[in-house]
């Protein structure tokens, strides 16, 4: 599964350093580093959305806040199926 | 006009105790490729000192570049320069670097210790024509450029560095010059060198100096052509004639702004792979991009940028940063400051409609692009802007 984490301007105000350091000691610490790749994004057109985070071509919104929760939710939930 | 061009820098340090510096450069621009450059040493310090020089340097700079002799130059400060009511005197030194068409260097020296000349990391003797001009004994010399030929100009104030502490006799001249031959092949500009030579005199003094100490450096170097892109055209339609303008450039490319990436790497057909790695944690990653040399976010990286500019004209305290960094910013600031002499900006006009919040708005974008094109003209580099 490839997760990407845009790092475009107005993303990066709002905090994907953060997020991107979240998503990895989450991976670390679920040990799903082989599953999982992460990778970097440029603007995807949906700032308004916060920090985009794309799993495939699904855009979902994430912030430092709510990263443990959608790491849970989606990434987890869909490594398992 | 040949494919050469002087990149001067220069630095004091004032007398200890002083607010004045009593040394002072003047550099004026005589049309494309020609250039004086003027350092005058005031008599004695402080506030006396730094109106002698001033005077000294603005008139003979000025007089000079507007194509009068040399007599009537030196004429103009004996008639114009006020007399010290103790010495009895109306006196400064000065050397003066006449460049022309960045071909030849007519050097003009009167009693500043003599300018260190410095080809393929060897100083080198050069032979002086003494003129008598009002009583004064001026020293004359013409030197044919070559790329990489040194010129370092000095006050007394750097061979007396350590006088009557660390050395006897202060710090010669051959041991000044055989320092500056170490320096001068390791890619320094002219203002990091200036500022090496002084910080070092500075050392010798025990950071007290006993005079103002002044180095200007003029290195002849080859023209390095870049071009900046930053942020899309206002309007869709011209981003192929933005884009093929900016690539039929010579020189290195760099490109600001996700969005601009993200077009560039369409129009190149090769695939944008931002990287994850926050090397500074407040600026973005940056991207590779095969085709271009560097791809960096904007706003934010250009704005770093533009607060590095501000600081290399003015103190020069973060050069320690962005000299080594390996985020988006440090490394466009080396290719602009150190690498370019020749900086075209591709600005476009689009306005992201993300971008509403206070560090993101359109007008901050516009300036930032006037702002740092004034810096860099400030450095002594050419720039031309282009909007779109």
């Amino acid at each position: 599964m490839k997760i990407s984490v845009c790092i475009g301007s107005s993303c990066h105000i709002k905090g994907s350093h953060q997020v991107v350091d979240g998503l990895r000691t989450l991976i670390a610490q679920y040990h799903v580093s082989d599953q999982v790749e992460l990778a970097g994004n440029f603007c995807l057109g949906s700032c308004q959305l916060g920090v985009c985070v794309t799993i495939g071509e699904k855009v979902y919104s994430v912030s430092p806040e709510t990263v443990e929760e959608f790491f849970k939710t989606e990434v987890l939930s869909q490594l398992n199926q | 006009m040949n494919e050469l061009c002087a990149d001067v820098g220069y630095k004091s340090i004032n007398h200890h105790g002083e607010l004045l510096c009593g040394d002072h450069v003047d550099v004026v621009e005589q049309g494309e490729s020609s250039s004086v450059i003027v350092l005058a040493d005031g008599l004695g310090s402080g506030v006396k000192a730094s109106i002698l020089s001033t005077l000294t340097s603005k008139i003979i700079s000025t007089m000079m570049a507007q194509g009068m002799s040399l007599e009537d130059c030196v004429e103009t400060i004996a008639a114009t320069l006020p007399i010290c009511s103790i010495r009895g005197l109306a006196y400064s030194t000065f050397t003066i670097i006449h460049l022309v068409n960045n071909w030849q260097a007519e050097l003009i020296q009167f009693d500043n210790p003599p300018v260190i000349f410095i080809r393929n990391g060897k100083s080198l003797d050069y032979s002086m024509t003494e003129m008598n001009i009002d009583g004064k004994r001026i020293y004359k010399s013409v030197i044919y450029l070559q790329e990489n030929d040194l010129f370092v100009a000095m006050s007394d104030g750097c061979p007396h560095a350590g006088m009557g502490g660390i050395y006897n006799f202060g710090w010669k001249r051959e041991e000044i010059a055989s320092f500056m031959e170490e320096k001068s092949g390791m890619g320094y500009t002219a203002k990091a060198l200036s500022a090496l030579l002084v910080d070092e005199c500075n050392k010798l003094y025990g950071g007290k100096p006993g005079d103002d100490a002044t180095a200007c450096v003029i290195r002849i170097r080859r023209r390095v052509p870049m071009s900046i892109l930053f942020g899309p055209p206002a309007s869709r339609d011209d981003n192929d004639r933005m884009l093929s303008l900016f690539f039929s450039k010579a020189g290195k490319h760099i490109i600001c702004g996700g969005t601009t990436s993200t077009i560039v790497s369409n129009y190149l057909g090769k695939p944008l792979r931002p990287s994850l790695d926050f090397v500074e944690s407040d600026i973005p990653p940056i991207a590779e991009l095969e085709g271009v040399d560097l791809a960096t976010e904007g706003v934010i990286t250009l704005s770093r940028v533009l607060e590095y500019a501000r600081d290399y004209l003015q103190d020069d305290l973060l050069y320690d940063k962005w000299s080594v960094g390996r985020d988006g910013a440090s490394l466009i600031c080396r290719m602009l400051f150190e690498e370019a002499t020749d900086i075209n900006f591709f600005a476009g006009k689009a306005n992201n409609p993300a971008h509403q919040d206070k560090a993101l708005n359109f007008a901050i974008k516009m300036n930032l692009v006037e702002e740092l094109a004034d810096c860099l003209k400030k450095m002594g580099k050419r720039i031309k802007v282009s909007y779109f």
